[in-house]
């Protein structure tokens, strides 16, 4: 399924998110710098295990509440007042996570105090209590690219008038559950990521990560103006091996975009074959633009991956220049990835891309003027 | 003479796969595992194989890539373990 841009174009009113480096302009700073936030770290957090790239807002502990709870409580100060979660002002809330390192916790201490933030309902709930939302809560989860539908579900919100404003708000904290499932995978391994590289063996981080997003109608300059979503129903782990599904979403977004120089945010994890796929589709789909990736120094924020990098973008257009492909050398992929920062002046767009397991993917267009 | 070290991995493909309806020798030594037609087995199945592999052996996988290389067949994965453990 692919959207275009009069079906869901919505306005940015506030975007901020939070990271290791702290908020959405210490970030894109941080990135300018080329520094990492990823450090090698026990995958398993106290109970120790191989030593992993995550990039973390403090001990990967899980504790009762949940260390995510007063991270976000402090991160939410930066949403504009509104009475959200009332009926024409809705949240969506958008997590890969959610609080599921609560359930591992309780299998391994019987602490039923733990089952209260375990399901996506009862983490989502708490923080509805914890911020004072109403009952107009969305949940959407689908991995990689579940802040993507989150947007665009707020686009068609407010474009179906039954919304004025909608409060997007992504979060995910890395577990040691999850952690540990990737690790078993042998993508997060004891290397440092470095996105769209050619190398023998690819490697992943991951990271914390939240961030939030108002969206209005009419609301400006910052615009979503357009989605796109495709799904290859190939293979719950793979991607079509020709890379096709990778096409899909730059194709429909380079429509959307009508000429604009664009420069492309990728998904860029430090995997090979998709590093590789995603690398080849942007350079023929968009021939010319620029390709970063900043999951080589914030590692991978899963589920909020798509909106904690687009308020980076934002930040990083209001300071005038892109951060580069941090963790990524040559060579590349493609002739397309910038692995140092460039200037956005020549830029009246961005193409902000995410994938995920299942063949999913996620591609929106950002315009500024 | 069979080699035990072949033999046990075959049967150990079947007890951590619950492959039904297959004997040892069934499991073709010089064919891919995954993605094999004849076993339909995927990278899900790979990834429970790895664990099983570190736990009865206790070898260390590094990467999906070097997971892939030696899962490519039943003597690779053989060839993998005796270069980590050269006794087996």
């Amino acid at each position: 399924m692919s959207a275009t841009a009069a079906e869901f174009s919505a306005g940015i009113e506030c975007c901020d998110c939070l990271t290791p480096f702290g908020d959405a302009a210490a970030t894109a700073v941080a990135l300018l710098a080329g520094r990492r936030a990823l450090a090698l770290t026990p995958v398993l957090g106290r109970d120790g295990g191989d030593p992993v790239p995550l990039a973390l807002l403090g001990p990967m502990n899980e504790v009762v509440p949940p260390r995510w709870v007063d991270a976000l409580r402090r991160f939410a100060t930066a949403i504009p007042p509104g009475p959200w979660g009332a009926a024409r002002t809705p949240v969506i809330v958008t997590s890969s996570n959610f609080g599921v390192g609560s359930l591992q916790a309780f299998m391994r201490d019987r602490d039923p105090r733990h089952l209260a933030h375990g399901t996506p309902y009862a983490a989502v709930n708490r923080l509805r209590a914890e911020l004072g939302w109403g009952p107009h809560v969305h949940l959407f989860s689908h991995a990689c690219v579940t802040a993507h539908l989150g947007l665009a579900h707020a686009g068609r919100l407010l474009h179906l008038g039954v919304a004025e404003r909608v409060l997007v708000f992504s979060f995910d904290f890395v577990s040691p559950f999850v952690a540990g499932g990737f690790h078993s995978l042998k993508i997060l391994n004891g290397a440092m990521p470095a996105p769209f590289t050619v190398r023998e063996t690819g490697a992943i981080g991951l990271g914390d990560g939240a961030a939030f997003a108002v969206l209005a109608r009419d609301a400006g300059p910052a615009r979503l103006a357009a989605h796109a979503f495709h799904n290859e129903m190939f293979h719950f782990t793979g991607n079509q091996p020709d890379g096709a599904g990778f096409l899909v979403c730059p194709a429909a977004i380079a429509a959307a975009a009508d000429g604009r120089r664009v420069w492309i945010k990728g998904h860029g994890t430090g995997t090979l074959e998709a590093g590789r796929l995603e690398a080849e589709a942007v350079h023929r789909q968009f021939p010319g633009s620029p390709l970063v990736s900043w999951k080589g120094s914030l590692g991978h924020t899963l589920g909020s991956c798509g909106l904690v990098e687009l308020a980076i973008a934002l930040a990083a257009l209001r300071a005038g220049r892109i951060p580069g492909t941090v963790g990524g050398a040559a060579p590349s992929f493609s002739p397309a990835v910038a692995l140092e920062p460039f200037s956005a002046a020549p830029f009246e767009g961005a193409v902000l891309c995410s994938n995920a397991f299942g063949g999913a993917h996620a591609a929106l267009l950002l315009t500024t003027a | 003479m069979p080699d035990p070290l072949i033999t046990r991995l075959q049967a150990l493909i079947i007890s951590t796969l619950k492959l039904e309806g297959v004997r040892p020798e069934d499991i073709p030594e010089n064919e891919p595992l995954i993605g094999s037609p004849r076993f339909g087995l995927d990278s899900i199945d790979a990834l429970e194989l790895v664990l099983t592999l570190e736990k009865e052996f206790g070898v260390k996988i590094g990467s999906s890539e070097e997971s892939r290389r030696a899962l490519a067949s039943v003597n690779s994965l053989a060839a993998f373990i005796r270069s980590r453990q050269p006794g087996a």
